[in-house]
């Protein structure tokens, strides 16, 4: 612990708004690049080679960009905003052209979810216009797949998360409602699995670690609360993580399944082990609000960065517990 | 004139004068036959040529005859004929050249030169010269028959003799000439007898017989005197180079007739024959080695291009010739050519030709290249400079022929090792002048630079080296290093001299020279590309793009890690106890160091534009990470440091395409916020993080403002988180900022120029007008016109109305205030806080960010008047109670104040300030008119001098009341005095101009109390006389400035009369 406190590697500024949500695009030979939602309406696209925005994309007519992300497969670009739309762009060879865009309706700041289910068609879960119905939709046929809605009353969809099952079951949805409720939803049953109560104040945020079954959640309390599925699809309440300040806007685990990152309403990013959930470090860099965290999918695990866009306009960038990588 | 061409006609026209000539031997008897010779035809004369000879030959062979006019006459007409003619018979060409020799060589030692006239000489060798080019193919070889040897000694100890002890460079130049002849190794136009192998080989083997004689004579000709005139001296070589050639060639030793017995018949002259067998061989070569070596070490730095040049040749001709059988000599040729591929003179740097001797020479050149590294460190401390640059030349040389077989020599890490070592030593640097650590650039730079790019790039510091002084031997080595880059492999270099800067301190300034002008190298930059290496075929460096920018990464990253560019460069340290020898010699010590360190970062700031320069565009990507480090120093206060990083700059901004240094740190400027952000949170770490943005700032426009909105943030938290600390360097950020912020936003000054030009309308004074206003203002005051009084309240309130209705959007509006004056209200927020810190030092600093800031906000009054409220107290404290150097400061600041807020202030002002001013320029007044010449450097007179100065206009601006004027005036008026120093003068008559403005009368009156030159009649006899109590005075101190106030202000000349 006697490690000095990290420094970002590099911070991004210019994006001229709010960052609500970031997305890594590592894989392939093409420049790495981070694309960016601000509170403005524009997505930045960062080349992580030159630091420097490459394109920015008016996406949503001036109104917040509330989650980004691309397509595996293709040079798609997916955009949700406040202005109730989620858009498909094409970004092939420098282009920045709408393909669709899907009306949601939901006014609320629930991010969507999507699931590649084949390297043409694709699941994106997102809240619709009623406040705590999640429509899922089969995408780029836009044919609706489901509606889901609770039985009990237990608020606005606050964030969802669409994944697929190793087991024989068709792809399962975790949400997080106003009252502190998580759900677990069977997508083709259009049943619901389990519910339980993990936090008092609203879920803002969640994440789901499907190789091990296990998920944690944040809220605008002290507190983030972990969880796993049992065989039985229960979601099974687990220890709870105590901040020093209240407030979570996202969390995030990493694709090597080791560490867990939070984006504080305290201008810190924390760093927890996510086998432990022992915190290991706490990033302070900003001057605002953290409102997204993002790793990087490179594919040298110790090329893997982790990303914080906050209030204050900029991104950090870190490189940490990089260099074990590969180690138990 | 047609020449006779019938051998007959020709015949009956010569035969007179031939007998005439037999029978009467006179001078004038064989001018006349030479004249007739002229105009025969060639192949008549050949037909004739017994017959013409005859008389000639028997004229030099009578004893008696021999007077020197008419020898030199027949020698004149027989070389005509010679060079007309061929010679065919063997007695001919045996006879002639006998008695040519006895000429020559005084009667008692045939291998003397008989004392002649010069120009005697000169024919007869001239003579001899045609009689051997003359001489036929099939009997010119008779000549080097054994038999002919004792004769052919003579002669050619007769020529050496000539050649080496006559006065005369002609004639030695001729005796030169004949011996080229006669050793088959003539240069002349004429066409020559082209030997056979078998009759070369026999001519060589009768040379061998002088070779020794001729090579220890030729020798001591070219290494003898060195005022002899460079054609003696080129011949000479050729000569060397001839029968050298011709002796030892390779050809001839090894076919086997070399050695052959000589036939018994020969009798005693057997004995002179030589054997070239190989001891034989092996020793002479020996022996001319020695020779050679002084040869060349007496001509490879010839001062006339032309020897350099034949020493070339020499060179290469038995290179070619005789690189067996003189094997020792090998390395001294190369060495000589080698040292002649970097000549002066561009014929002989392209004079080297030879092909045959290439891959062969390679393994002979790395170890000659390997045995000069060995010693050039020696070489370069003993000798003086022509030879330490030539030895250099010669280094460099090795390279450049071994060209592309660089890079396999040094795979050899013997090599390697000894090539870098004595480069390291070569280049040490010598560091012990003073002034490199005392200069200190003042901040001025920055801004003149930023001006104008062009003009700037001038100074360029200068290195000092151990051991040499020569720019030329610099830049030979910088050659060398960049010829090492272009062909070698640029890892293992880059590697190699990576180690050494690490290695040691010693080595470090060394290893970044040579890794500088490596890459320049390796890029193919400054090179001058020929055909001299061995393998020609290679065009461009060896290095490709990718292989240069992995290397260059590299070397960035050694010369901008934090040990090797955080070096210290200035003692404030030591500043302070200075005072006893120990110290002082502590201190020298110390100050080398400082300077080495200050070198290295000069060194290495170069480097980077060296960098740049080879990477050109690509450098761009690495800006990200080199840009900072630089601008890091060109904010440095050392002069060398800041220079060469503005240097740097200027270079890197050319190689990566901008056409300015703002454009570089524009367009890069998202790097550099980066770094200055991060940095700026761990100041502990990084206290340049500042600076770097003062310099920033200083170079670019205000585009940069949106970007480093934020990062002005950082740097105001930062100072809020150690005002102890640091809160110095960053009043000179936040100096910077607020000076830049100045330049990019002039305020507009339309608000505060307008009013006051009152004065034109007193021009046509209307009195009624006047008495009318007179009368209201009167009435007013006694409240008669209160009804009138209001309805002007009530005009009044519309218009506050629309600042309450823009107020009511304010809180909106607010944020959107352009941001430089966002940024302005925050830094004048951190100034208040300053502004009591009890540093002198800063609180200066503070007040001058302080009066950018009411400039830049004067354009804003909402913002500007709270502003002023609130530092309102602390500046009085400034004003009235601090160093009167702050008080000098602070009172400009006032005055910027009172420019921009006008009347405002005016109640704080005439209330808490002006008493205090007024009292001490009245305090002062005494003391500055008594003072002498020297009081003009005290402080207390710059005080006074601002005070006066800015006095006039702030009254005018603040609008003060009368009571204050009075009080303004009653303080200004000992300045007047021409006892006064004159610019307090002018600073007073200043105060006085804006007073008039204010109120003219009042001060009309004043000044006319004071002195006033005319009378005044009334118009009317009704009223009373004028009475002024300054009429009628006698001149005094004040009558000068006041009529000149007078005079200028009102219009008043001495004699006018209203």
């Amino acid at each position: 612990m006697s490690l000095p406190a990290p420094h970002p590697i590099y911070t991004l500024r210019g994006a001229g708004g709010a960052l609500n949500t970031l997305h890594f695009r590592c894989h392939g030979e093409d420049p790495h690049l981070l694309f960016s939602g601000s509170g403005k309406g524009s997505i930045h696209i960062w080349n992580l080679n030159s630091r420097r925005a490459e394109k920015v994309v008016e996406a949503h007519s001036g109104s917040s960009v509330t989650w980004v992300s691309t397509l595996q497969s293709t040079d798609t670009l997916i955009s949700q905003g406040r202005d109730m739309q989620v858009c498909l762009w094409d970004l092939n060879e420098g282009r920045s052209e709408l393909l669709e865009s899907v009306w949601t309706g939901s006014v609320g700041f629930c991010q969507c979810s999507l699931l590649e289910t084949s390297p043409t068609n694709y699941l994106l879960a997102f809240a619709a216009q009623q406040t705590e119905e999640i429509k899922i939709i089969e995408l780029p046929s836009k044919n609706p797949v489901c509606t889901l809605t609770p039985k009990a009353k237990v608020g606005m969809v606050m964030c969802i998360k669409l994944w697929k099952t190793n087991s024989g079951l068709g792809p399962l949805l975790l949400a997080g409602y106003e009252d502190g409720s998580l759900l677990l939803w069977d997508v083709t049953q259009r049943a619901k699995l389990s519910q339980v109560r993990a936090h008092p104040e609203p879920v803002m945020c969640l994440t789901f670690d499907p190789r091990r079954l296990r998920g944690i959640s944040g809220s605008s309390e002290k507190k983030l609360s972990s969880w796993t599925l049992d065989s039985q699809n229960n979601i099974q309440l687990q220890d709870d993580v105590t901040l020093v300040n209240p407030g979570v806007s996202q969390l995030c685990i990493r694709e090597d399944g080791r560490i867990l990152a939070s984006a504080g309403w305290d201008d810190r990013v924390r760093i927890f082990s996510w086998k432990t959930l022992r915190p290991l470090a706490v990033l302070q860099y900003h001057t605002d609000m953290v409102l997204s965290v993002a790793f990087s999918d490179h594919q040298d695990p110790r090329q893997r960065l982790l990303a914080a866009g906050s209030k204050d306009q900029r991104i950090s960038l870190w490189s940490i517990y990089n260099d074990g990588a590969g180690k138990g | 004139m047609s020449q006779i061409n019938d051998p007959k006609v020709a015949f009956a026209y010569l035969r007179p004068a031939c007998v005439l000539l037999t029978k009467e031997p006179t001078v004038a008897n064989v001018e006349t036959l030479g004249e007739q010779l002229k105009e025969i035809h060639d192949a008549s004369l050949q037909q004739l040529q017994e017959y013409v000879l005859f008389p000639l030959r028997f004229v030099l062979k009578v004893p008696q005859l021999k007077k020197e006019k008419l020898v030199q006459a027949v020698a004149e007409a027989l070389s005509y004929v010679l060079e007309k003619t061929c010679v065919q018979s063997w007695d001919t060409l045996h006879d002639l050249f006998s008695e040519l020799c006895l000429c020559l060589c005084s009667p008692t030692d045939p291998g003397k030169p008989a004392d002649l006239s010069e120009e005697l000489k000169s024919a007869l060798l001239r003579c001899l010269d045609a009689l051997l080019h003359a001489a036929y193919g099939d009997i010119v070889f008779k000549l080097y028959e054994p038999i002919m040897l004792p004769g052919l000694g003579a002669a050619v100890s007769l020529l050496l003799a000539l050649g080496e002890k006559e006065k005369s460079r002609e004639v030695q130049a001729a005796a030169l000439r004949c011996l080229q002849s006669l050793i088959l190794h003539c240069d002349c136009t004429q066409e020559h007898v082209i030997p056979s192998s078998d009759e070369r080989c026999s001519v060589g083997s009768t040379m061998a017989s002088f070779l020794p004689g001729i090579a220890m004579a030729v020798s001591r000709i070219i290494t003898g005197n060195l005022r002899q005139g460079h054609a003696v001296t080129v011949r000479a070589i050729k000569v060397w180079c001839g029968s050298v050639g011709l002796v030892m060639e390779d050809a001839q030793l090894q076919s086997s007739k070399a050695c052959e017995t000589p036939s018994q018949e020969l009798g005693r002259i057997g004995q002179l024959v030589v054997q070239r067998a190989p001891e034989w061989v092996k020793s002479t070569a020996g022996k001319l080695s020695v020779l050679l070596k002084k040869i060349i070490s007496c001509t490879s730095a010839h001062r006339h291009w032309r020897v350099r040049l034949e020493m070339v040749e020499l060179a290469d001709h038995l290179l070619v010739a005789c690189s067996q059988s003189l094997r020792e000599c090998v390395g001294l040729l190369l060495e000589a050519l080698v040292g002649a591929v970097n000549d002066e003179e561009p014929k002989v740097r392209e004079s080297r030709s030879s092909d045959g001797t290439s891959q062969i020479l390679a393994d002979v050149l790395s170890e000659n290249l390997h045995s000069l590294a060995t010693s050039l460190p020696r070489l370069m401390r003993t000798s003086n400079d022509q030879k330490k640059l030539f030895v250099l030349k010669v280094f460099l040389g090795y390279f450049k022929v071994l060209g592309p077989l660089v890079s396999v020599v040094l795979n050899s890490a013997a090599h390697l090792e000894r090539i870098s070592k004595a480069l390291m030593q070569v280049l040490e640097l010598d560091v012990v002048d003073v002034r490199i650590v005392e200069e200190r650039s003042h901040g001025e730079s920055l801004e003149r630079s930023s001006g104008s790019v062009g003009s700037y790039a001038a100074h360029i510091p200068q290195k000092h080296f151990l051991y040499f002084t020569d720019e030329k031997i610099f830049s030979v080595l910088m050659e060398i290093c960049r010829t090492l880059g272009f062909y070698g492999n640029i890892y293992l270099l880059t590697d190699h001299f990576l180690d050494l800067y690490r290695q040691s301190l010693v080595y470090r300034k060394q290893a970044a020279m040579v890794l500088n002008e490596m890459v320049r190298g390796a890029a193919g930059l400054a090179m001058a590309t020929g055909a001299q290496c061995l393998d020609s075929g290679v065009q461009g460096p060896s290095a490709s793009q990718e292989d240069l920018k992995v290397a260059a990464v590299s070397i960035m990253e050694e010369y901008t890690s934090l040990t090797n560019w955080n070096l210290i460069t200035t003692c404030e340290e030591t500043d302070g106890d200075r005072q006893d020898q120990q110290v002082t010699l502590f201190s020298q010590v110390w100050r080398c160091s400082l300077n080495s360190n200050i070198w290295q970062l000069c060194i290495q700031l170069e480097g980077l534009a060296c960098l740049a320069q080879a990477l050109g565009r690509d450098f761009r990507p690495l800006l990200m990470t080199s840009l900072y480090p630089v601008l890091e120093k060109a904010g440095e206060e050392t002069l060398l440091v800041n220079q060469a990083a503005l240097n740097s700059m200027m270079c890197i901004s050319q190689a990566c395409g901008y056409s300015s240094l703002k454009e570089l740190i524009n367009d890069n400027s998202d790097y550099l916020l980066n770094d200055i952000s991060l940095n700026l949170q761990r100041l502990s770490q990084h206290p340049q993080a500042p600076r770097v943005l003062t310099v920033m700032l200083a170079h670019s426009d205000s585009s940069l403002l949106p970007l480093i909105r934020d990062v002005v943030q950082d740097v105001l938290m930062a100072l809020d988180l150690s005002y102890n600390h640091s809160a110095a360097l960053f009043c000179s950020v936040l100096h910077a900022l607020m000076k830049a912020l100045a330049r990019w936003f002039p305020v507009s000054r339309c608000r505060t120029g307008g009013s006051a030009r009152s004065k034109t309308s007193t021009d046509d004074f209307n009195c009624r007008q006047f008495l009318l206003d007179y009368q209201k203002q009167k009435d007013l005051a006694e409240g008669v016109g209160i009804e009138v009084d209001d309805t002007e309240d009530l005009e009044v309130p519309p218009a506050s109305e629309g600042e309450d209705a823009e107020d009511i959007c304010g809180p909106d509006e607010k944020s959107e205030l352009p941001s430089h004056l966002i940024i302005t209200k925050e830094v004048a927020e951190r100034c208040v806080h300053l502004l009591s810190d009890p540093r002198l030092q800063l609180r200066l600093k503070v007040l001058e960010v302080l009066e950018l800031c009411v400039y830049v906000l004067s354009e804003r009054e909402n913002e500007l008047l709270p502003m002023a409220h609130r530092c309102w107290p602390v500046l009085r404290q400034r004003l009235t109670a601090d160093d009167p150097l702050a008080v000098l400061r602070a009172f400009r600041v006032l005055c910027t104040l009172g420019e921009a807020c006008g009347d405002f202030l005016r109640r704080r002002v005439s209330k808490e300030v002006l008493p205090r001013l007024t009292s001490s320029l009245t305090r002062q007044a005494p003391v500055s008119a008594k003072a002498g010449p020297v009081y003009t450097h005290t402080l207390a007179y710059k005080l006074q001098l601002a005070v006066l100065q800015g006095l006039g206009s702030l009254c005018q601006r603040l609008d003060l009341g009368e009571a204050d004027l009075d009080a303004v005036c009653e303080a200004c008026l000992p300045y007047l005095s021409c006892r006064q120093p004159v610019r307090l003068q002018e600073a007073c008559l200043s105060v006085f101009q804006h007073l008039i403005q204010v109120d003219p009368d009042t001060f009309w009156f004043t000044l006319n109390e004071l002195h006033c030159p005319c009378s005044y009649t009334p118009p009317h006899p009704d009223l009373p006389p004028i009475q002024l109590s300054g009429m009628g005075r006698p001149r005094d101190e004040y009558s000068d400035n006041v009529l000149k106030l007078l005079r200028e202000e009102f219009g008043l000349c001495d004699g006018s009369v209203c």
